[in-house]
């Protein structure tokens, strides 16, 4: 697809429900009229010119297209192939609830089957936002349930969920297919309830990470003996039990699960038992692995795994003991993808399993593991593209265990298709970096978490720089970083003068000055998410990035050195921006800004906004 | 759960030598799983504080607007809690509990940025165009927690303790402590137990369910100042589709005269009839109502029983 070049492109980047800055755009934006694009098809017969697609094949070319990114690429091309688009889409991506309005989104695409929504700033995963900020699904779904009666999937993040929503959600919609909730608060087992219970086409429910109210595992036994079209299950972070025997049921009729990721409620016999109904599963996640809950010796168990050909994803394993584990054994030689971060294993008990894992690509842990344990990850598992280092112990400054720099160098020297990292660590150096930059520079997610805020480089004492920099200036790929320890303002200048791809950063306890943040808003070119805590930034660093922002989705900034005043100009200079602030409970000073939340939107100021957001 | 202050001499002899956390559960494990029950889990998100209901807080008095709970020092920590317990010097000790004294005073730049809900704040912050060096102290005091830091995702917060804690009932920071103390933990702000419905000066609400329906729904008790205010709002919920009957009035619901009973759970798990105790003490010890159809019911105290037997599932 190659965009006419010589339109002005005035976003860099477009998501799927892109703010077009020019006037021509917004034109296009305020004035579709569904009815118009059919007459001037048949206009077009007439005068047909031998170079111009019929509207018909070109949005069954289109249609072929699945990246919203492309897709906004192909809406800015002209008015035929923006209405071709624009009918063609089925699915629309909306990484901030707040940047469009419900109402707009389904004016511009009539044919909607499938809706991705993000809400909540990603730092409100770590309660630094209050609690009914906003981001309520029902608006959207009071609109969708007129607009798109058809809808099929709905994949939330972050959104408020309310069991009314999600009654609402079952009820009106009569095909409804696929819900997947991450991240999501503000629904209670209730809610799954009457999805269990009335979406009779249901192929996939995913509810991960959720503050959810879990009044009970009754919501399972809700599924109707006529249900069988159920792809993906996964209940994994419920806590209460469900009812072995409807689940056993379920998973008997069901003939196309695919995913199935239950509770840690599951013993391992009830899993094998599951697993000899469903041998075609792709992806699962075990219950317990403890041995309360075990009735009988391994040798019983030694065949459950032998029959599951497809599978490449395990997950669960809680508290899985050296004692049962070598029941996943007979499964590991396929494994593309393990999900080890809530089994507490030491070193040894690692590398035996990892030794039969000859095909992962992906692997997530405890730091229980420690240095060694990471040693034999770099030894077995040389197609290693992913890994994600989780701390047992995050809010214990006392522990000295972990993993340390040694560790991850390991792994980088073992696995130099490493593209993406977060490790949770207590120690690192600037030469431990450098090197692993150099093992692996296909990197395109770098997050190094050095657990104790400010920390230097514990061998030369000296700020972290140079690591960050040799990571932005080797890693070309780069596209999202996240950086902690002692950082002063060269750190943002390497960023700012290397990373040309980066789209998202998050800072923490890092910088000198203003010039840090003025650095990074200058230089990256991509950027679309910047979320800052706990720095020494203030008015001008914000002011700075004036003509970035409507460049950017989103920008946070909390426990800065931002004022009220310098919120306000940045509001009144860019009306369409939303710049919040949120209000502290004790709201002792008031003339500074807390926590600012910046972000481009073509929906105008939040209509929904609590007492303690305020919009600027 | 009989689990005394006794046991807390035990925990940091568990870990002692910091050995393998696995290891080192294991005796955690039997203490608490001994004690698992079938009760239902509140909230699946917020492990550390059903971790702490088994601990009895100790609140020193002293120690005046400082609300306190009381950390685990197996790793339990801070994040998730509402406190600001740490172990200082090694394994041997209770958790303390950190009072005003423990920050040094460059770093506390606003009176009351204790009740902020960030983070503390660095030195730089107020004086911005300082150049930090690496011997400037810009971490807050060693061992104490900050708001959101490490950023651990709900997942992965405390896996071990995870664990061992299957479903416990009752938080352990009674709502009457919590309301008493209008400050919050310094540096500490914590909203995941607000997402609990527990302490919430702004947005308290509570489920409510009625017999026969299906899915439940949420009332603010702080938007509500009496039980008539109460009763009108449940009124407008459930009833308003209903023909104007008599029955239902909401006056009604409250003196047990029409054809549904008011009726709470309360902290203690019991269940008892609206409008017994005044309102005051019913807010503070409220955790969920329930809409009953009194025909059903012969002795109210039975048909309780029955109820949170089935929530309980």
């Amino acid at each position: 697809m190659d965009p006419n070049p010589k339109r002005p492109k005035t976003v860099d980047r477009v998501d799927s429900v892109e703010v077009v800055n020019s006037s021509e755009s917004t034109q296009l934006l305020c004035s579709i009229d569904p009815n118009r694009k059919r007459a001037k098809t048949v206009d077009r017969v007439d005068s047909a010119e031998s170079t111009q697609f019929p509207d018909e094949v070109l949005e069954r070319v289109l249609s072929l297209i699945d990246s919203h990114k492309d897709r906004s690429s192909v809406s800015l091309v002209c008015k035929d192939w923006y209405n071709a688009e624009r009918w063609s889409r089925r699915h629309v991506f909306i990484g901030n609830c707040y940047s469009v309005s419900p109402e707009i989104v389904a004016a511009r695409f009539p044919r909607i089957r499938s809706v991705t929504i993000k809400g909540k700033p990603r730092f409100s995963d770590f309660n630094l936002v209050p609690e009914d900020w906003g981001a309520d699904i029902y608006p959207w779904l009071s609109v969708f349930a007129l607009a798109y009666p058809f809808l099929e999937e709905l994949r939330l993040k972050r959104m408020a969920v309310s069991d009314e929503s999600l009654e609402f959600l079952a009820t009106k919609f009569c095909n409804f297919k696929a819900l997947s909730l991450l991240s999501c608060d503000g629904f209670s087992t209730d809610g799954l309830k009457a999805i269990a219970t009335h979406c009779k086409n249901l192929t996939e429910l995913d509810i991960q990470e959720n503050g959810i109210d879990d009044l009970g595992g009754h919501w399972l036994s809700c599924f109707p003996e006529t249900l069988t079209s159920l792809e993906v299950l996964n209940f994994a972070s419920l806590n209460s039990e469900v009812s072995f025997d409807a689940l056993e049921k379920l998973v008997s009729r069901c003939k196309s699960l695919k995913v199935l990721k239950v509770n840690r409620n599951i013993s391992l016999d009830q899993l094998q038992k599951l697993l000899s109904h469903c041998p075609q599963l792709m992806e699962l996640g075990t219950g317990a692995f403890t041995q309360e809950l075990i009735s009988g010796p391994v040798t019983e168990f030694k065949n459950m795994f032998s029959n599951c050909r497809n599978l490449i994803t395990l997950s669960g394993l809680w508290d899985a003991t050296p004692l049962y584990l070598p029941v996943i054994y007979p499964a590991c030689a396929r494994l593309t993808f393990l999900n080890l971060s809530y089994a507490t294993l030491r070193s040894d008990e690692l590398a035996n399993l990892l030794s039969h894992c000859k095909s992962l690509r992906r692997l997530w842990l405890l730091d229980t593991v420690g240095d060694k344990g990471l040693e034999a990850v770099g030894s077995c598992c040389p197609f290693l593209e992913e890994l994600r280092v989780f701390p047992a112990h995050p809010f214990d400054q006392q522990i000295f265990l972990g993993v340390t720099e040694s560790g991850f160098v390991s792994v980088s020297r073992g696995c130099p298709r490493l593209r993406y990292v977060l490790y949770f660590c207590r120690q690192m150096t600037n030469a431990a970096v450098a090197a692993i930059a150099k093992n692996c520079p296909d990197f395109t997610h770098f997050r190094l978490c050095i657990m104790n805020p400010g920390q230097p480089d514990y061998l030369t004492k000296e700020p972290m720089d140079e690591a960050f920099g040799s990571i932005v200036k080797t890693c070309t790929k780069l596209q999202r970083l996240a950086i902690s320890g002692l950082l002063t303002d060269r750190t943002f200048e390497y960023i700012g003068k290397y990373s040309k791809n980066l789209e998202t950063l998050s800072v923490a306890f890092a910088g000198s000055s203003d010039l840090g943040m003025e650095y990074v808003l200058q230089g990256c070119p991509k950027l679309r998410k910047l979320e800052i805590r706990d720095c020494p930034f203030g008015n001008a660093a914000l002011l700075s990035g004036l003509t970035k922002y409507e460049s950017m989705r989103s920008l946070w900034m909390s426990a800065c050195n931002v004022s009220m005043n310098a919120c306000r100009a940045l509001a009144k200079e860019k009306p369409r921006l939303n710049v919040e602030v949120i209000r502290d409970e004790d709201g002792a000073d008031d003339s500074q800004a807390h926590k600012v939340y910046v972000y481009r939107t073509v929906a105008g100021p939040r209509r929904d906004a609590p007492p303690f957001v305020l919009t600027l | 759960m009989e689990v005394t202050l006794g046991l807390l001499d035990q925990i940091p002899a568990i870990d002692d030598g910091g050995g393998v956390p696995s290891g080192g559960s294991t005796t955690m494990r039997s203490i608490l799983t001994g004690s698992k029950s079938k009760e239902d889990n509140k909230n699946t998100m917020v492990v550390s504080t059903e971790a702490t209901s088994s601990y009895p807080v100790v609140v020193d008095e002293s120690l005046d607007g400082l609300e306190l709970g009381l950390g685990l020092s197996l790793g339990g920590g801070g994040g998730g809690l509402k406190s600001k317990t740490v172990v200082t010097g090694g394994w041997s000790q209770y958790a303390r509990i950190l009072t005003a004294k423990d920050f040094p005073t460059t770093l506390v730049s606003k009176p009351n940025s204790c009740s902020s809900s960030s983070s503390v704040n660095i030195p730089n912050s107020s004086t911005s165009g300082n150049k930090r060096t690496a011997t400037d102290s810009v971490s807050p005091p060693n061992g104490t927690s900050v708001v959101g830091w490490p950023p651990v995702s709900k997942a992965h917060r405390m896996p071990n303790l995870a664990s061992q804690m299957k479903s416990p009932t009752e938080n352990f920071i009674s709502k009457s402590e919590q309301n008493k103390s209008k400050n919050r933990t310094v540096g500490i702000k914590d909203y995941s137990d607000e997402r609990n419905g527990i302490t919430n000066k702004k947005y308290r609400s509570v489920k409510v369910n009625m017999d026969g329906t299906l899915i439940g729904r949420k009332v603010d008790l702080n938007a509500h100042t009496s039980y008539e205010m109460l009763a009108q709002t449940l009124h407008e919920m459930f009833f308003s589709k209903w023909p104007s009957k008599e029955a239902v009035k909401p006056s009604r619901l409250l003196d047990g005269t029409s054809e549904f009973v008011l009726t709470y759970e309360d902290k203690d798990g019991d269940c008892m009839l609206v409008g017994d105790v005044p309102w005051e003490m019913f807010i503070s010890s409220v955790k969920r109502l329930r809409i009953m159809k009194n025909s059903e019911s012969n002795e109210l105290a039975s048909r309780c029983e029955e109820n949170s037997d089935r929530y309980r599932d």
